[in-house]
């Protein structure tokens, strides 16, 4: 623990912030005007049924009793039961936390593949076509919103080109991958934009320091320079800038869920707040910010291994 | 969400930054809204007759709501419903054309003299798709278990006192009074026979692989992203002709329509409205439009002034111009209503003209109840639902030639409701849908004010109507019934507690390559399923 950098007070510090989490998304949820069992009962509501369907479903003991009966369930992980699949949360979470991280997994796979080479050869040949051609390309990927170029990819390399399924998910992990190609494309071209700028910038940086010049002066070999010395150090702050935008694009999979219809966490929770699922809405806020601060403790760990004036810094 | 550009400062600034990504994400997510889907079209077209085999045994299917239970007592969404109906068998069934009772798992019935006792006697041929008899016991329990379910179908036959198995192959149902709809009512979906031994014997029995007595039988359940129905050899009527039905779940309605255009699927639910002449001019398309029985209307708020005023209420109805608003929101393919019961349905009043806008009349109306100038008032719409979008356009434009000046307030769908049940908070847009073909139904719903939805929140009523809804209810000359209906529609028409709008199609869009699928007026289309053929493209 000390080694990484990591102190239990910091993680003591997440508690709260996942206690704060937790009671906004419930307060919010409730606050929405709209209905469960309004809209449960739909064309056959009357305010009868509504009633019983509300004090069946514990709406109507105190919002604080209401809380408590949530935060026990989320220990238990069953998170209750949800109003539209009848079933129990956690199963449901089950089902659809798999395609989200398989998402975003591979999205983070391919800005990597995209981002590194880029953004080093962008620093090093400055202002030349490959530079100017990716600054104009990723300008624009980052320009548009990401549902406008996901249809425009289904467009040309599913119904035209029909290289690559339209939407869906496919049975079997080969072909999990080969349906989620085109959404991770989608979200990692806005995600890449912002890694090969700053890694760019940073390799820039490095590349003017002294102790790049001094190498070079001894004449060890460009690539030699670059892979050992340079991208070493360019790395640790666009590794932050990776994690903190791992964090976003948690955010983005919502939208293009929808679009490519992934059965995941997203797409779950675009569903779960139309119909006033709340025990749905409520967990699936709950994993998504228990994600978004993993990866703000992994962030920060990385950051530390790269760069060690950072640990000296925080234990002063 | 936007990607965060580079900072320097990996400190606090940085944490405060990924804390708000945590919160804003959580508060973005809550203020998402729903879209609806709109609507347009009339009659189906001609179905070409299916082929003796079919090339492809498997048919796919893209709807664009999530299953929310394939439980038939319990299922709440439309699309889940349409499926139960492929799955489980009834005692009794809908004919595809909507407007009879035919037999399915009892094989003949009759009522006593008094119409208090039905018997009805299963097909002994009636097996479930585990290859065991269906018994009136599985019968008789099912019936009851949808029965005694809360805030789930026993109100519609609240009448009965009880349903038993008096031997095998017969069910004994007893009547406190007489019930003109029960057949219609033991033909829903909810009262579909289920094997009880193992129902009771396993409580995710629904979530698995569930099966009864139908034409197919679930072999894979993900409930938000696909279903696939494989042919049950148990069956005892015709086989259907393909053996697989792959259901998916698609929500996003331009990307069901890319899949449809690239042969991934082979039909599907609800194409957009602006989307259907593109899609008919495709040769390898079609776009089918099917009668339903949905009915548009638009809720006065008759609790608030200037509404509780009938005056009023003509004059707005008076004021309105149906064809333009058909034109609008459903591109002419919808049907002006001239009452409140569903288009052809039993006991629609065909003879009640269809009202045509006459504003001297509207303008004459409301200088009587004192509002020469108009008034103003607002109209709540759902967001994203196209159809009802251009509708309130229209009637905003048509209400200020009268001196109204209406706002239009668009929400998302959960909030619209909830602020039109109250019956205090302007102008709504609604739809009903049937789920039996019997109107009971709808009137009781729509215009008896002691039916428990407050005369559809309208909070309308009188006294001879309701006792008309409830003679008819207990009326077995189909004639008398009629009359009653007629007088139940004329009244509605007359007093506008609410204001038919439109009768809107089913829509659907399939391939040139599947042959005969067919929806019904209550949206099944299981009939189909068992003679649809798929030809390979």
């Amino acid at each position: 623990m000390r080694a990484l950098g990591l102190s239990w007070t910091r993680l003591a510090n997440l508690v709260p912030v996942l206690f704060g989490i937790t009671l906004v998304s419930f307060v919010l949820i409730r606050l929405v005007p709209g209905d469960p069992a309004t809209q449960i009962l739909g064309n056959r509501y009357t305010p009868e049924a509504a009633e019983q369907i509300r004090n069946s479903l514990g709406l109507n003991d105190s919002i604080l009793t209401q809380y408590g009966i949530f935060l026990r369930s989320a220990v238990t992980g069953s998170f209750g039961e949800s109003y539209q699949y009848h079933r129990p949360v956690g199963e449901i979470l089950v089902d659809r936390v798999g395609p989200s991280l398989l998402l975003v997994a591979v999205t983070a796979a391919l800005c990597t593949l995209i981002s590194l080479p880029l953004g080093v050869l962008a620093a090093v040949r400055r202002g030349g076509a490959l530079d100017q051609g990716t600054r104009i390309f990723f300008t624009l990927g980052y320009a548009l919103p990401a549902f406008l170029i996901g249809i425009v990819l289904i467009l040309v390399f599913g119904l035209r080109l029909g290289w690559f399924p339209i939407g869906g998910y496919g049975t079997g992990f080969g072909q999990h991958l080969y349906h989620l190609v085109l959404p991770a494309v989608t979200l990692a071209i806005p995600f890449s934009t912002v890694l090969v700028r700053s890694l760019r910038a940073s390799t820039i940086n490095v590349l003017e320091s002294d102790f790049v010049t001094i190498a070079r002066l001894k004449g060890i070999s460009g690539w030699t320079v670059l892979a050992r010395h340079v991208l070493r150090n360019a790395i640790a702050p666009v590794a932050v800038v990776f994690g903190v935008n791992l964090a976003f694009l948690v955010g983005g999979t919502v939208v293009i869920e929808n679009v490519f219809s992934i059965p995941g966490m997203g797409s779950l929770l675009v569903g779960a707040v139309a119909t006033r699922d709340y025990p749905v809405v409520q967990a699936v806020s709950l994993v998504l910010a228990v994600f978004v601060l993993l990866v703000n403790v992994l962030t920060d760990v990385v950051h530390r291994l790269l760069d060690p004036r950072l640990a000296v810094a925080v234990t002063r | 969400m936007t990607p965060v550009p580079h900072t320097h400062d990996p400190g606090s600034v940085l944490r405060r930054l990924r804390l708000t990504g945590v919160t804003g994400l959580a508060a973005a997510a809550l203020v998402l809204a729903a879209c609806g889907g709109g609507g347009s079209s009339t009659t189906a077209p001609e179905a070409s007759a299916p082929a003796a085999t079919s090339e492809v045994d498997t048919l796919k299917i893209a709807n664009g709501v999530a299953i929310d239970t394939l439980d038939p007592a319990e299922n709440a969404a439309n699309e889940s419903i349409w499926l139960d109906q492929n799955i489980y068998a009834r005692l009794v069934q809908t004919d595809p054309t909507g407007t009879k009772i035919v037999p399915d798992l009892a094989s003949t019935w009759e009522q006593s003299a008094d119409g208090l006792t039905w018997t009805f006697h299963l097909n002994p041929a009636a097996k479930f798709a585990d290859g065991s008899p269906v018994t009136a016991a599985d019968a008789a329990w099912s019936i009851n278990r949808a029965r005694a379910l809360e805030g789930g179908w026993g109100f519609l036959i609240t009448p009965v006192t009880s349903i038993t198995a008096t031997d095998p192959q017969t069910v004994v149902i007893k009547l406190k009074t007489k019930h003109a709809p029960l057949l219609a009512d033991l033909a829903m979906y909810a009262y579909g026979i289920l094997p009880q031994k193992a129902v009771e014997a396993d409580k995710d029995f629904f979530s698995k692989t569930p099966y009864g007595a139908g034409p197919f039988k679930v072999t894979k359940l993900e409930p938000d992203s696909q279903l696939v129905l494989t042919r049950n050899d148990s069956y005892w009527g015709p086989k259907p002709k393909i053996s697989t039905v792959e259901v998916s779940v698609v929500t996003n309605d331009n990307t069901r329509v890319l899949q449809l255009q690239g042969g991934q699927v082979d039909v599907i639910e609800n194409p957009p409205g602006n989307l259907v002449k593109q899609l008919s001019a495709n040769p390898k398309l079609k776009v089918d439009l099917f009668p339903s029985t949905r009915v548009d209307f638009l809720q006065v708020p008759l609790k608030s002034k200037p509404f509780e005023d009938v005056r009023v209420r003509q004059a707005v109805k008076a004021a309105l111009d149906l064809d333009a608003m058909n034109t609008l929101a459903y591109q002419g393919n919808a049907v002006p209503a001239n009452t409140f019961f569903p288009y052809k349905m039993l006991h629609w009043a065909e003879s009640i003209p269809t009202p045509k806008p006459d504003l001297d009349k509207a303008k004459q109306l409301l200088t009587e109840a004192g509002f020469p100038n108009g008034f103003k008032t607002d109209l709540i719409t759902v967001s994203g639902d196209a159809a009802g979008q251009a509708q309130a356009v229209v009637i905003k434009d048509d209400l200020a030639k009268i001196g109204i000046d209406v706002t239009i307030q668009s929400y998302e769908q959960s909030t619209a409701y909830t602020n039109e049940r109250s019956g205090t908070n302007g102008l709504g847009l609604r739809y009903w849908t049937n789920d039996i073909i019997d109107p009971d139904e709808v009137a009781t719903f729509g215009a008896d004010i002691k039916g428990g939805a407050n005369s559809f929140s309208s909070y309308w009523g009188d006294e001879a109507t309701s006792k008309a809804i409830n003679d008819a209810r207990s009326e077995t000359d189909e004639a008398k019934r009629g009359e009653l209906y007629a007088q139940v529609q004329q009244t509605i028409a007359d007093q506008a507690p609410f204001i038919p709008l439109a009768y809107a199609p089913f829509r659907y869009a399939s391939g040139a390559w599947v042959n005969g699928f067919q929806v019904s007026p209550l949206g099944n289309y299981n009939d189909s399923l068992l003679s649809l053929t798929v030809g390979t493209h």
